[in-house]
């Protein structure tokens, strides 16, 4: 059975980005790309530059407690899956694929 | 031979950079023009740069050179990015990506990218293993074109590559190849053995490139054969470039004329050294000469393909044309049979949809 | 310094007709040729106190507006826009020969002038402070700067916006104003001591006619200004004037949107941008009578006195 995936940011994002009243404008310096994001978006990515990890971690660091609150936890989750999914056809996160996978060297 | 008008400004700036620091305002205006019709003005920049003399150009100059060099270093990007996801798309296939031309140039920062602009990427794969790399690309986002039978056709069958593939939402188009010539072509270089020599682009993952001599002699085929003249001067420039990068290690020389044999293309490779040694001035040993001359063709031919291609190669721009040229041109289309879409800076937005039609194939 | 006024009639034509017309606007220097009598005369016109600079004077740009040849002079004759031996676009009817030329002159701008932020807009400017107007076509971003420049406002551009990367300034680039269909007559109303083009009819948006820039604003050509406000206006029938503030990061992605040569700067683009909407106000500016929107602008500088 496969464990959840590590998320991680894509080599070399640099998250260029500029916030202002709970929205940001962030520049995918890897392709050029221009997106607005929530500033709850940029926690997320925020969190993935300092560590890559599996989502139920980030959720935790958001604030989530699966302890207290299983179904809120829980749909956390599915939200936070759903973007990150998002987020990695825009080429700004990518998963880390499970034993056996050889790291994608940095762009030059 | 038909002697030559005094050589165009933009000759005498490739031949030798330092000298931009003297050219006058009425000069650059011209060569500006000449490099901009020849889309070398990015490069020019950047030769003038690594000669030390940007600084002392006119401002109006710097500024002009610097649009060029701002749209190549985005084109830069766009090419890693590419880069980046062939790789991921085509990883399964165990292939190694062979690189050609300005991709090649890019990927490995040869000296012969500076400037460079490209439309799109261009790979070399086992002719057999073609299926499969096209439903992979296709699977990753990138569509067929040309869905017409006969340039399907004209692609598959006579000429050396898939049609192009043309990703959904980015619009970058590779051009996947499985030799250097179509193979309806009279010269057949085994493109086996090109594939065997290829090395590995160094810092790129999963990426190769052609062995010095096979890119040379792969340039000096592209521009020989093929008819994109409107180019004519770039990629002449392309294969000096080339030669005096590789040119600094002695063991490169020798094999040059030994390789152009193996692979049949003696007189592409003839061609190129004469070309660039008259327009360019590439300091090419006397013995790679000699041992070239073997792929010169009879006299008379000789000095028809050098009217031809001297004129051909000049820069593309009216102060350069004679009326000879059109002829020159049309003569070496004909001959090449390939037809491109001149580089053209079209900007896609508000006002042409407004005001102004683009057209498909904008005249000359 | 030479205008083209101070050519002559003569002079100006055997420039077009012969070594080109080196004409300055803004920044830039463009080669003009032409062998058309009506572009002539509408240059002479509209470009009368412009800069005029010699042969062999670097050009930025080199286009060359000619006629048609042959049977077609006889039967519809067209106007062929050449951009240095290119020919980019489709020909347009003779008559269309002067709108087609300021077409022409923001093509070569808004496709190559990379050293700027590009953004399709109109940008004008009081008391130092410069309001860009980025709107697409039939928002009336073009009648409200033709009116605000006939009431103070000085005209920095109405179609392309130029800032620098560096430091966020906007440099002028002043050309003929143009108009469409109603605008024309409602302007001739607002500003009747304006001079403006004969109309020319049943271009691809209708009646189009230019309005001079004002001697102020082509004297004042080299002077940048600062941004202090952009505003996205829309022009609605019977709506009271009104600003309603854009959210930071909205507002950059709708600039985004307007800048020609945004994604082509990269991050230097995105910054450029981003500096924008922090140092200006940004707003969304419904109106309905000009008088109306002209107070609006003016309690906008007031505010910043």
């Amino acid at each position: 059975m496969s464990s959840p995936p590590i998320w991680r940011l894509v080599p070399g994002q640099g998250l260029v980005h500029r916030c202002h009243d709970g929205e940001c404008v962030l520049f995918n310096d890897l392709t050029g790309d221009t997106h607005l994001l929530g500033q709850d978006v940029l926690d997320v990515l925020g969190l993935l530059r300092e560590m890559p990890q599996a989502a139920a971690q980030m959720a935790t660091a958001l604030g989530a407690d699966p302890q207290s609150d299983p179904g809120a936890g829980a749909s956390i989750l599915a939200e936070l899956d759903e973007l990150l999914a998002d987020l990695a056809a825009l080429s700004l996160v990518e998963a880390e694929a499970a034993v056996g996978a050889e790291v994608e060297a940095m762009p030059c | 031979m038909r002697s030559l008008p005094p050589l165009p400004l933009l000759l005498r700036a490739l031949r030798e950079p330092g000298a931009m620091a003297g050219f006058g305002e009425r000069d650059w205006d011209l060569l500006l023009r000449q490099a901009l019709a020849s889309n070398l003005a990015a490069t020019l920049g950047l030769l003038a740069e690594e000669q030390g003399v940007l600084a002392e150009l006119p401002a109006r100059v710097r500024r002009r050179l610097g649009w060029a060099r701002t749209v190549w270093e985005r084109h830069l990007k766009a090419v890693d990015f590419e880069l980046v996801q062939i790789r991921r798309a085509l990883r399964d296939t165990g292939l190694p990506l062979i690189l050609l031309k300005g991709t090649a140039y890019a990927a490995a920062g040869l000296p012969a990218a500076a400037g460079r602009l490209f439309s799109d990427i261009d790979l070399l794969v086992p002719k057999e293993r073609l299926p499969e790399v096209e439903s992979a690309l296709m699977l990753h986002g990138w569509a067929g074109t040309h869905h017409d039978a006969y340039d399907q056709r004209y692609y598959r069958e006579w000429m050396h590559e898939l049609p192009p593939l043309q990703h959904m939402r980015r619009a970058s188009v590779i051009d996947v190849h499985h030799a250097i010539l179509p193979e309806t072509a009279a010269l057949r270089p085994d493109p086996a053995r090109l594939r065997a020599a290829a090395r590995p682009v160094p810092g790129r993952d999963g990426y190769a490139m052609l062995a010095p001599c096979d890119m040379v002699l792969h340039s000096a085929v592209h521009l020989f054969s093929e008819g994109e003249y409107h180019h004519g001067l770039r990629d002449l420039f392309d294969l000096h470039r080339l030669l005096c990068h590789f040119g600094s290690d002695p063991g490169f020389w020798a094999a040059l004329p030994v390789r152009a044999r193996e692979l049949e293309l003696a007189r592409p490779l003839c061609y190129a050294l004469r070309y660039c040694m008259r327009l360019l001035g590439t300091a090419v040993p006397a013995g790679v000469i000699e041992a070239a001359r073997g792929g010169l063709p009879n006299p008379a031919l000789l000095a028809l393909m050098d009217a031809l291609f001297l004129r051909a190669l000049q820069p593309s721009h009216p102060s350069c044309a004679d009326a000879f040229d059109g002829a020159a041109r049309a003569a070496l289309y004909i001959r090449g049979n390939w037809l491109r879409m001149p580089p053209l800076m079209l900007s896609r937005h508000l006002f042409h949809k407004a005001f102004l039609s683009p057209k498909a194939e904008p005249a000359r | 310094m030479l205008t083209l006024a101070s050519l002559g009639p003569r002079e100006l034509r055997a420039r077009l007709r012969g070594p080109g017309l080196r004409l300055q606007t803004g920044p830039f220097v463009t080669c003009v040729h032409s062998p058309l009598a009506s572009l002539a005369d509408s240059l002479g016109a509209m470009y009368a106190e412009y800069p005029v600079l010699e042969e062999g004077t670097l050009a930025d740009f080199h286009v060359r507006l000619s006629g048609s040849t042959g049977l077609r002079r006889l039967l519809r004759p067209q106007v062929h826009f050449h951009y240095d031996g290119m020919a980019p676009f489709q020909p347009l009817p003779l008559g269309q020969a002067f709108p087609m030329f300021e077409w022409a002159m923001n093509w070569c701008v808004s496709s190559q002038a990379h050293s700027w932020l590009v953004i399709h807009a109109a940008v004008v400017e009081k008391g130092g402070l410069a309001a860009i107007l980025p709107a697409p076509p039939g928002s009336g971003k073009s009648t409200l700067c033709a009116a605000l420049v006939n009431r103070g406002w000085r005209l920095l551009s109405d179609e392309l916006t130029l800032v620098r990367p560096g430091d966020g300034r906007v440099d002028p680039l002043p050309r003929p104003v143009s108009l469409k269909n109603a605008s024309i007559g409602i302007i001739r109303d607002y500003a009747p001591a304006a001079a403006f083009t004969r109309p020319v009819a049943d271009t691809v948006k209708g009646t189009v006619a230019h309005m001079r820039a004002s001697s102020e604003s082509v004297a004042r050509a080299g002077e940048a200004a600062a941004p202090a406000w952009i505003v996205f206006p829309k022009w609605q029938a019977g709506a009271p004037a009104a600003l309603t503030p854009v959210p930071q990061a909205r507002a950059h992605i709708r600039l985004a949107e307007n800048a020609f040569n945004y994604s082509l700067l990269g991050e230097a683009g995105f910054h450029a941008v981003g500096r924008l909407v922090e140092t200006a106000r940004t707003f969304d500016f419904t109106y309905g009578v000009l008088d109306d929107a002209i107070a609006v602008f003016e309690q906008l500088l007031a505010e910043r006195a």
